[in-house]
């Protein structure tokens, strides 16, 4: 496209913008909601899929050993560990050491080691678990087929902790999803109608235009864009207001203060996805424009 | 230039605008296309420029057969013909120029092109003092001549007018089909719809008249 023609329709969309009056702030109004409810959605899950990813990256499995363990069983069950696909790494903790580190982690209460007598603590492996195999299932079957080996006294792992973060992650996408896609829709439906009125509006100036041989392009082109800038409007104003109710709610629940866009107290979405949700109010707003050209040009 | 071969245009299932319609413009005639109200002139039409389809029949518009002219390749059918219409269609919040510099945007017109056409043309229709003011302020005969100026900015092989001097009192429509001649004259093609036989009797030009939708007398096939 040739700059004087692109000049010119930049101006013809600021000038619809501008005599869009009430209808376009509605547009504005209803693109803000929608991207500010898909945002609200996309900040929580962007934050529990850090909370999910840190805690499995320090993730780990227990198996505790029976006192009776002979050290022929230990360095077998060693060997099986190590031979296991879903084992990263293997740390053996002797007797003796759990108890040194205990007494560690309780120092200063003393009272507490009083009248322990013989060591009570068991020696254990520690499991470093590969990503793909921390799902609630393949933990479970995981644990079943360790217990069944000899020398295993028990095994431990977050695994309510595991399904409850998993499924409520799996729920905020499939729920962003829906809610997207309805209010999405939604959305185009008001930009559509909103648009219509502003093509009602401008019915003589189509008319001419389509008889002296103005292409469709040439004719819809403003409203289409009228409509990218109406959502790119509505996505910056529930940008805003996202980051706005962010930063509130890192200040009520006492976190540390974030930087801009940074980590801290919480996270707030990456540039790109800041980027995303932008663009995601202006497609709908240029989706919902589109439509309502197609059809009355269609007449 | 403009040829019909055997042309209905139905609306609904009963109302039959067109009926069997074969004619020929030949390219530089004018011709005044008569008859009543309802009887096929605006139909006709709008089957010359594709804002309508025929039910049957096939229309040549300048060697492009019109009806299986594909969509993208109407702008460009459209850019050999201009239309005026009864009610001129003046964009009524811009300037008379402004009117004339929207299609010239629309056809891609430099600007100063553009500039220097809208001149000539408000010129040839007497209008360049008016230039920049609004429609509204013009009488019914001035608005009839800035939408001739607007129908001549893409300098068309053939004019279309469908009633324009259907608002005018007898001298200002006179002016308005001088006008028209003086371009005919120029090689213009002008098909001109009207219900006015005064008018026609007055020019001695080939006269169409449909009926019903019938072609029922052509001075001129």
């Amino acid at each position: 496209m040739r700059l004087p023609r692109l000049g010119a329709l930049l101006g013809d969309t600021l000038v619809n913008l501008r005599r869009g009056g009430w209808g376009g702030l509605a547009a504005v109004g209803a693109i803000g909601v929608c991207s500010l409810i898909l945002g609200c959605l996309w900040l929580l899950t962007v934050n529990l899929q850090a909370i999910l990813s840190d805690w499995r990256a320090q993730f780990e499995v227990v198996v505790f050993l029976r006192d009776d363990i002979t050290a022929e069983q230990r360095e077998r069950l060693r060997r099986w560990l190590h031979a296991e696909a879903a084992v990263a790494d293997v740390q053996y903790t002797s007797k003796e050491e759990a108890l040194a580190l205990f007494k560690r982690e309780v120092r200063g209460q003393a009272s507490l080691l009083e009248g322990l007598g013989e060591n009570p603590l068991p020696a254990s492996f520690q499991l470093r678990i590969r990503e793909g195999h921390q799902t609630g299932t393949a933990l479970r079957a995981f644990a079943t087929a360790l217990e069944r080996l000899e020398g295993v006294e028990e095994v431990l792992y977050g695994r309510e902790w595991v399904d409850q973060v998993g499924r409520l992650v799996s729920v905020l996408q499939v729920a962003g999803w829906a809610v997207g896609t309805i209010l999405g829709g939604a959305a185009i439906f008001i930009v559509a109608n909103t648009i219509r009125l502003a093509v009602y509006a401008r019915a003589e100036e189509i008319e001419v235009l389509r008889l002296v041989g103005a292409t469709r392009g040439y004719i819809r082109a403003p409203f289409i864009l009228e409509g990218f800038f109406q959502g790119l409007l509505g996505g910056g104003v529930a940008l805003l207001l996202l980051f706005a109710g962010y930063r509130f709610v890192v200040w009520r629940l006492g976190l540390a203060p974030p930087g801009l866009l940074g980590l801290g107290g919480g996270r707030f979405l990456e540039p790109l996805q800041v980027a995303g949700l932008l663009l995601t109010g202006a497609v709908l707003g240029g989706a919902g424009s589109l439509l309502s050209v197609r059809r009355f040009l269609k007449a | 230039m403009i040829q019909f071969f055997r042309v209905q245009k139905t609306f609904g299932r009963e109302m039959e605008a067109l009926r069997d319609v074969s004619l020929d413009i030949r390219k530089g005639e004018f011709v005044f296309l008569t008859g009543p109200s309802g009887a096929g002139k605006t139909t006709l039409l709008r089957l010359i420029f594709r804002d309508l389809l025929p039910t049957a029949g096939q229309i040549l518009v300048a060697g492009r057969n019109v009806v299986r002219l594909p969509g993208r390749e109407v702008p460009a059918l459209r850019r050999m013909l201009g239309v005026i219409f009864q009610d001129c269609r003046l964009l009524m919040d811009r300037t008379v120029a402004e009117n004339l510099h929207v299609v010239a945007r629309a056809l891609g017109t430099a600007e100063e092109e553009a500039r220097r056409k809208i001149g000539y043309l408000l010129r040839q229709v007497g209008l360049l003092h008016r230039a920049n003011q609004s429609p509204s302020s013009l009488s019914g005969g001035e608005q009839q001549r800035v939408a001739i100026a607007r129908a001549l900015m893409n300098d068309p092989l053939i004019l279309l007018a469908d009633e324009p001097t259907g608002n005018l009192d007898a001298e200002l429509a006179t002016d308005v089909i001088r006008l028209l001649r003086e371009l005919n004259a120029r090689g213009m093609t002008i098909l001109l719809a009207t219900h006015n036989a005064a008018l026609v009797s007055d020019q001695a030009k080939r006269t169409v008249v449909l009926k019903a939708g019938r072609v029922v007398a052509d001075n001129g096939a």
